[in-house]
Order: structure tokens, then sequence, then C-alpha cells
């Protein structure tokens, strides 16, 4: 145990770097650095380094030597075709393999670099040149005409506070950009913020909308996914919905039902932001302790079948910085030999989370397990092993005393053998009158 | 042979039934007294305690249940092999069945009796609880 304290510093170092992210942030030109300045700075103010570069600078690189040298990425550059440098596609998915966060903001003039790494992680932006066009929901002071700057109420927001903030607070949000739709088999895709019934993707110039590729709510405007390896990607249609002149604006809905004084965007942004840089919904296992109730440690070689057990296991969650208790109610946890034997829901008391139960009547190697999913949250898994035997042949009741009948039975099966034995040995046996005896015998005598 | 068909009532039947068995049973006790050997009614009297004691048990297990199972099922089978082995030692040294057994005396046939009862009785305290 004497390197615990040492473990204990290592790991606060760890918490303090990890705050100080570093975030490569890409423009089609530098110049994102002023019409994206308030979002840029609101990341900067929470402590976070800032590399603004433009997205075809041919120095770009996410890794040196094998390692990552950013751990976000922000692509607010819609037109790009080819990326500079080593950035590509493929190098944006390896990225994410290492565990780097994205976070991609389309629009119209979508290039073919974006589309192709939103058809890498699960996503489909709509062509070049086409834009979501809501005829029903449109802002009527920031429009040039096309319907294209749409107003979103808060039921296009997916419900869930750790990825979009308080919903409910939330002011009516400006977007103006391309559409987006997930792939049927992409289980991982969350619909943060989707279009409404009366939206579709088209060409705003052409005269009439032909077979819009996408229309309804199926259009996404803001999707984002969790990856297995708890990466976070967020693809916008929008790169404007993060823009200066976004986050400031005043909302005019053409529809009487979205109105607000003032664009929530900035709120959205920041939540967003937040998540994918993952400064909130991480939760982590601080420690996990299971043994037999009134003992304190695991024993010493294995359970034995029926006894009872106490599980207790600690998380934590991250909030502002700071690792604080997880007070979530809905963790359980399951007793496993490849089928679940027990299933219980922790009682969280201040993120210490607690199971008892009693072990099932059946020995083999089991797990305790805790598969913890939740939408916003990264991924919970934790997993201990354990064995559980048969009693000892020394454990199980003596003496017993319904069982007396079957001790005396047994016993006098023993006493009627030498009785039986003595009784046959000493007896002498008097031959029998008129006794049959066989042919085959009286030839022998 | 021609006789009506007449159905008598049927406890008279089961009467007459009883009188004719009465008189076979009377005969087979009357053979066994005459003409089996002291030594297998010595036999014969251990089976029967033993016969007894195991029914004993299986009732008792039926009424109190099966709950130390393992107690019933050693006292159980303690009876049922107890019996088997003394019918074996029975066949064994009957003299009506020498020409059998020719290659096994009355005496290696009781030695082989207890050797086996030693085993049993072993495996049975063994499982008894």
């Amino acid at each position: 145990m004497r390197w615990l304290p040492t473990l204990l510093l290592v790991a606060s170092i760890g918490i303090q770097q990890s705050f100080a992210d570093r975030v490569l942030v890409l423009g089609e030109t530098a110049a994102v650095k002023d019409s994206h300045s308030v979002f840029l700075n609101s990341i900067k103010e929470r402590g976070h380094e800032l590399t603004v570069r433009a997205a075809d600078d041919a120095q770009l690189a996410l890794f040196k030597h094998g390692q990552l040298i950013f751990d976000h990425l922000f692509v607010l550059a819609p037109g790009v075709q080819v990326f500079g440098g080593s950035l590509s596609p493929v190098e944006i998915s390896k990225f994410v393999d290492a565990g780097g966060n994205v976070l991609i903001a389309a629009g119209s003039n979508i290039g073919d670099a974006l589309r192709e790494v939103a058809v890498e992680h699960g996503f489909e932006f709509d062509e070049a040149g086409t834009a979501v066009i809501d005829h029903h929901n449109y802002d009527q002071t920031l429009d040039a005409g096309d319907h294209t700057t749409i107003v979103v109420g808060k039921d296009q927001i997916i419900s869930a506070e750790l990825i979009v903030g308080n919903a409910a607070k939330l002011g009516p949000v400006l977007f103006r950009g391309v559409g987006l739709v997930s792939g049927k088999s992409n289980n991982l895709a969350l619909n943060i913020v989707k279009a409404s019934g009366t939206a579709f993707s088209s060409d705003p110039k052409a005269a009439r909308a032909v077979n819009p590729s996408i229309a309804g709510s199926r259009t996404l405007l803001i999707g984002g996914l969790q990856s297995r390896n708890n990466a976070r990607i967020v693809f916008s249609g929008s790169a404007e919905f993060f823009s200066n002149t976004f986050l400031a604006s005043k909302t005019n809905s053409v529809n009487p039902l979205v109105q607000g004084a003032s664009s929530g965007n900035a709120e959205l942004a920041s939540a967003i932001s937040k998540w994918v840089m993952k400064e909130s919904g991480v939760i982590r296992v601080k420690s996990v302790n299971h043994h037999k109730k009134g003992e304190t440690v695991p024993p010493a070689e294995d359970y034995f079948i029926t006894e009872d057990v106490v599980y207790t296991i600690e998380i934590e969650e991250l909030k502002n910085g700071k690792w604080v208790p997880f007070q979530g109610k809905d963790v359980q946890l399951e007793f496993v030999r490849i089928d679940p034997f027990v299933r219980a829901t922790l009682k969280n008391n201040n993120g210490r989370l607690s199971a008892a139960f009693k072990l099932p009547d059946v020995l083999g190697v089991f797990k305790f397990l805790v598969d913890y999913r939740r939408v916003g949250y990264t991924h919970l898994y934790d997993v201990q092993q354990v064995s559980v035997r048969p009693l000892w042949h020394t454990q199980y009741e003596r003496f017993i005393r319904s069982a007396y009948p079957y001790y005396a039975s047994s016993f006098s099966m023993m006493a009627g053998l030498v009785l039986f034995s003595i009784v046959y040995l000493y007896h002498k046996d008097t031959p029998i009158k008129g006794a049959k005896v066989l042919d085959s015998e009286k030839k022998k005598n | 042979m021609l006789r009506q068909m007449y159905y008598h009532p049927i406890h008279v039947t089961i009467f007459r039934m009883a009188a004719q068995v009465v008189p076979v049973l009377t005969k087979l006790f009357d053979d066994y007294q005459k003409t089996t050997s002291s030594k297998l009614k010595i036999i014969d009297a251990y089976m029967t305690y033993i016969l007894f004691t195991g029914i004993f048990q299986f009732i008792y297990c039926l009424l109190v249940g099966t709950f130390p199972f393992n107690s019933f099922l050693s006292g159980f089978i303690s009876t049922v092999t107890s019996f088997v082995l003394a019918s074996c030692l029975r066949m064994q040294v009957n003299q009506e069945n020498r020409s059998e057994f020719t290659a096994v005396s009355t005496e290696r046939a009781f030695a082989d009796f207890i050797f086996a009862n030693l085993i049993l009785h072993l495996v049975v305290v063994n499982f008894l609880g």
C-alpha cells in the first residue's frame, strides 16, 4: 500500500491536466477567430488551450510520435474539400479511436472532407448546395427570403440535460445550414436537435423542391454519438449556429408558438461543447468492495453458496472540473454466471451505492457486474469475478432431529449384523429329516 | 360338462378364493417348517427384521419429508443393501443350490458377506450426516 499516495498524486495531477485540454480549432480561414470569437472565448475561459488554424494549413497534425497532440478537434470549416497536412477523414477516425473528441460544424457549402468524416461515423450530410428549409419556422428578421434561417423550438431538442443543459429554460435556437441523417445501423446516434415536421432539405435556389432527399423530423440539425471508447462526436449542420451573429441575436419566428426574446444558441452551444469536451456526463468508479455480511473485506478464498453478501461501489461524477459523488439512483448490480442470477438496484448513499443480497444456491464462477449506460453519461462498466463454492463436508448441519430414525436404523443394521453373525456362527445345524438332497449331491457323497 | 352359468355375489367369490388360499398357505408353512434348515431360518428372520426396518423408514420419509435427504438415503440404502447381501448369503449357503456354487464354500460365503457389509457400513456412516 506504499504506492497508494503516489498513485493518488499522479491521479490528481491527471485531473488537473485533463481540465486544461488542448483544442485544435479549424476554420476555413483563420478569420474564424473573429466570426466565432464569443464561442471560442467561452471555451478559453473554461481553461482550455485553443489552437486556431485554417483547415487547409499544411502543418496540420493530430498525432506526434503516435501520441495525441490535441484532446479535442473542432472543425468550423464547412467548405473544406481536402484537409491540410496529415489530417484526413481517416486520420480523424483514428483520433476518435484514440479517445479524441470531435465537433464538426458544416453548412450549405459543405465540402467532401466533412461529408466523408460524417459517413465514417454513421451520419450523412445532404449534398452541397442544399439547405434545411422550413416555411413555417423561419426567422423573419435574419432570413434572406429563402426560409433557410430556421428557428428551433424546445420540443425539437433531445431531453438529456447532460448534453443540452436545461432545455426548459432555453430560448428558441437559430439554425442555418445543411441537413443530416443518422444511418439506420447507427445504434449510438443521438438526435440532439431535429428539424420540425414541416422542414425539408433541398436546394433553396431551385424554383420548386422535387423529392427532397431528407424531410420532416427525420432531418437532424445536430446529431451526436458517444463511441464505444467514450469518445464523443457532434455533427452540426450549421457553423453559423456557433457564430457571434446567432449567439447574440434576438429571434423573431414566423411561428407564434416558438417565441422568445433572445436566442438560446449561446446556452445550447455551451452545453454541447461541455458535453463533447467531456466536462459533463463523465462518471467513473472510485472503488469497489464486496464482502460477507458483517465483515469488511472480501473473503480470503471463496464465497460459499447461500451466504449473505454486501456489494458497494463508489461512483464519482465530474462536475465543474471536480470529481463529486454520483447521485444517480438507477444503477443496477447483476450477479452473473453467463445469465444473471441476482439483479438489484443499488441504494445510493451520497455516491456510495450498495446492495445486500443472498448468494444463490448455485456454485460456480460468478461476476459482480455493473453495466451502466445512460444517454449523456460515459459508459460505466465494472466486473469483479468471484468463485462461489459448495459447503465443505464439515459445514453441513449435524444431528438433525428429524433424521434420528435414519441414524437409529443405520446403527440397528450394524448391531443386527453383529447379532446375526454370532447367532449364525454358533448355531449348530440339525439335519432335517426328509430334506431333499439333490441327485448330484448324492453321487458326490 | 354342461353346467349352468351362475354368478355368485362378489363376497361369496372372495370367500371361496380365500378358502382355496388358506390350505395353500398352510401347506407352504408346514413345508417350510419341515424342510428348511435352521441356519436358513436364522437368515430369514434376519431378513424379515431388515425388511420391516426399511418399510418403517420409507413410511417415515413419506410422512416427515425428505429433508436430511442424505440421512434418508443412507438409512434406507443400508437396509436395502443389507437385505440384498443377506439374500446372497442365503443363496450361497443353501444346500439345494450346492451345484450352482461349487467353488464357494459356506465359510467363504459368510466371509464375503461380512466383507461386503463392512464396506457398506463404512459408506453408510460416512454419508449419514
